[in-house]
């Protein structure tokens, strides 16, 4: 069992109490997996698409053998949710529609897949709490200064429509569903918003740094934080927040600590796994650049969607700064591996794939 | 003011909410889809007055004149002539059934009301569409067209293919064409609007990729090669490909005197004399024309940009426009009823063909064997 937290004492299930992980097969839900094993647990049920590719999972698979117990399912099939929900004590919903540019398909994968989950949860009367995985682009950083805190208390995108981006969209109305299953049929949850997940096996450079739509990188990030989070650091402050007694309700962002800047990162990609060529765009410019999207969007009636407006650059590229001190002080949270080792491993993984190509 | 609504909430119906917003002179009155939860994200993502997961609620509430069907195919039949029986004329996605009995009985239901129906062959009515009908109309072509070549191609990507050929359950798997009816009408409907009569001999042949069938697929057909003919001898050829790069979305038409070839990704029409140069002329002037019109139909689409009307979906625009025109108006129909009934046959015809000629989806070790076989003979 791993230290820091002792889960016979202070876990509100037991381990022989059935865990269900939706997304099991997906980057942060193998690992969380791996580290529900680690702990102990021997009735982890884990929810994969048909067809989707278990490499991921391949390990925990090979270690666990029967203490997983692999469901193939659709959370938009009400009786595959009924099956996979039967007796669970704990559901950690991972699952979700990413990198959807459709809202309605984001929406049915996510939204309608929750709903469906929380509805089957509700039937089989077992569970203690449902784990709601959100995002942190769930945040409208809009009503504060340049260079304050975002914590748990920021508000929420009031108008998520209006950021041009399906999973925002999604992700608000699904945690929105998940409070109201919370208010109208007791369903006791947590949600976690985890920053920006990275680690090996996932090479993409954030769009907090920057974006390459146009045929050159656009650095945009410049000298912010970025909320980087290590995957395995993930995996654990999710999984406090599923075990731990006492936090029903709640929310809690998940980030790291000693948080580079983007200029930092991008510095340290370009020299560890590959050059190219990047413009600095300042803050000023890229606000105005957004500003003049999104009138050009509206003026021009969608001939341009409105991927970039004001609203998605106060989420993405604000100055500002990143607080993990509920979750430490509330699950007792802290990051197992330190935002140096993380890089390097990533950096490592990314130089390893650039090889493999 | 011309009252829409929507049936059916996925992904195609924002394409038809942000075009019927182009439109002066309508009002989304209510969309609908039996989940709930999507009928209500749409109503929180554009302009619209009501949202119900019930049907027959939405006509009776919100007495649309035009209600569009955007759910899935299996479906159109059922919810179009409902909204036909309920006075409302329809826009139905493509495929527009599933059958064509079934497209002649809407038809025929749409005559008997006084209503009118039209399906979503919006590629037909896109600005480089509308540039190559009219070409035609001019009579460029000069005669009737000798043959037509439809590419209608479709790139699976990963994301659609692994959902779809990891799901036994997909609902485009129950299709009779499976993948191909929902894809191929719109190219399919372009041959149609050339062909004469409404009897056309097809001949087709189909098969599942190498690339499937390495990922153990047997059932989807994803590549699909059509021959046809109609009672003038004017024929056509048809090309549906998951694998062929780049996924051409092309209509070339030859006449007895020019041609002329549509490209519908870059939005470019071009015309092919018939008449050529004399000795090395014919190696140099064609190559300068044709840089030319390229230059034209570049120019022609920055003009369009620059007028906010090069939208990815400008034409559906000018289909459901063209459509509620011939509902206020009584102006003929954008797409004739004698199109949709055979874009809808030659599909059946494909269909029939492609499940009678088991064969034709042979798996590598058979196609050996035949080879084989073949070598001995």
């Amino acid at each position: 069992m791993r230290d820091g937290l002792q889960m016979d004492d202070r876990s509100i299930a037991g381990v022989d109490d059935t865990i269900l992980v939706t997304g099991a097969a997906g980057f942060i839900g193998s690992v969380l997996v791996e580290a529900l094993l680690a702990h102990g647990y021997r009735q982890v049920r884990c929810l994969v698409r048909p067809g989707s590719s278990l490499l991921r999972l391949d390990r925990a698979l090979r270690a666990a053998g029967p203490r997983i117990d692999l469901v193939k399912g659709n959370l938009l099939s009400r009786a595959d949710c009924l099956t996979a929900a039967r007796d669970a004590a704990v559901i950690f919903h991972l699952a979700a529609g990413r990198g959807e540019k459709s809202f309605p398909d984001s929406f049915m994968n996510s939204v309608v897949a929750t709903r469906n989950l929380l509805d089957a949860a509700v039937q089989a009367d077992s569970l203690r709490r449902f784990v709601n995985v959100s995002s942190f682009t769930v945040y409208s950083n809009r009503e504060k200064q340049h260079g304050r805190l975002l914590d748990e208390s920021c508000p929420v995108e009031s108008r998520p429509d209006l950021r041009g981006d399906a999973y925002c969209f999604s992700k608000v109305k699904q945690d929105q569903i998940v409070r109201e299953y919370g208010d109208r049929f007791g369903v006791r949850y947590v949600i976690v918003r985890p920053g920006y997940v990275y680690g090996p096996g996932k090479p993409a450079i954030t769009g907090r740094v920057g974006i390459d739509t146009f045929g050159i990188f656009l650095h945009l990030g410049g000298s912010n934080r970025i909320p980087f989070t290590y995957v395995d650091n993930c995996a654990d402050a999710i999984l406090k927040a599923g075990l731990i007694p006492g936090v029903d309700g709640r929310v809690f962002n998940i980030v790291d600590d000693d948080l580079p800047s983007s200029r930092q990162f991008l510095r340290q990609y370009k020299r560890q796994v590959r050059h190219f060529r990047s413009i600095y765009l300042p803050h000023a410019v890229s606000y105005s650049l957004c500003w003049l999207w999104e009138s050009y969007s509206r003026w021009s009636q969608g001939q341009l969607p409105p991927t970039f407006n004001r609203r998605s650059w106060h989420a993405h590229w604000k100055r500002t700064r990143y607080s993990n001190t509920r979750l430490k002080t509330e699950l007792g949270w802290s990051p197992q591996v330190p935002t140096m080792e993380g890089f390097r491993r990533y950096f490592a993984s990314c130089q390893g794939q650039r090889r493999h190509a | 003011m011309l009252k829409a609504a929507i049936v059916g909430c996925g992904k195609i119906a924002d394409a038809h909410a942000l075009q019927i917003q182009r439109i002066a002179g309508c009002e989304i009155v209510g969309v609908c889809d039996s989940e709930p939860l999507m009928a209500r994200q749409m109503f929180e993502r554009f302009p619209i007055r009501a949202h119900f997961s019930d049907l027959a609620e939405l006509v009776a509430a919100a007495r649309p004149d035009v209600v569009h069907v955007t759910t899935p195919p299996e479906s159109h039949f059922k919810l179009a002539r409902f909204c036909l029986e309920h006075g409302c004329h329809v826009y139905v996605e493509k495929p527009f059934t599933l059958h064509a009995a079934d497209a002649a009985a809407l038809i025929a239901l749409a005559n008997s009301r006084g209503l009118k129906v039209t399906v979503g062959h919006d590629d037909q009515f896109s600005h480089v569409a509308q540039r190559m009908r009219r070409l035609i109309a001019s009579g460029y072509l000069g005669g009737t067209p000798v043959h037509l070549e439809s590419h209608y191609c479709y790139d699976l990507g990963e994301a659609y293919g692994r959902v779809l050929l990891g799901d036994r359950h997909h609902w485009v798997r129950r299709l009779p064409g499976k993948l191909l009816h929902n894809i191929i009408s719109h190219g399919i409907a372009r041959i149609a609007e050339y062909l004469h009569g409404d009897s056309v001999e097809v001949i087709t042949q189909g098969f599942v990729s190498r690339q499937l069938r390495r990922l153990g697929e047997t059932e989807i057909v994803d590549e699909l090669r059509v021959l046809m003919r109609d009672d003038q001898d004017t024929t056509a050829s048809f090309t549906f490909s998951s694998q062929l790069r780049p996924t051409l979305h092309q209509f070339r038409v030859y006449g007895p005197r020019n041609s002329v070839i549509l490209d519908q990704d870059h939005e470019t029409l071009l015309t092919i004399p018939g008449t050529g140069f004399k000795s090395y002329g014919d190696k140099f002037f064609p190559p300068m024309l044709m840089a030319k019109q390229h230059l034209a139909n570049l120019v022609t689409n920055a003009k369009i940009f620059l007028a906010r009307d090069f939208h990815m979906k400008s034409g559906m625009k000018y289909l459901i426009e063209s459509f509620y025109r011939s509902v206020s108006d009584g102006s003929p129909v954008p797409i004739p009823y004698r199109e949709i009934l055979l874009t809808a046959n030659l599909m059946d015809s494909i269909f029939e063909q492609l499940a009678a000629k088991p064969s034709s989806r042979l798996a590598d070790d058979d196609r050996s064997d035949r080879q084989a076989a073949f070598r001995r003979a």
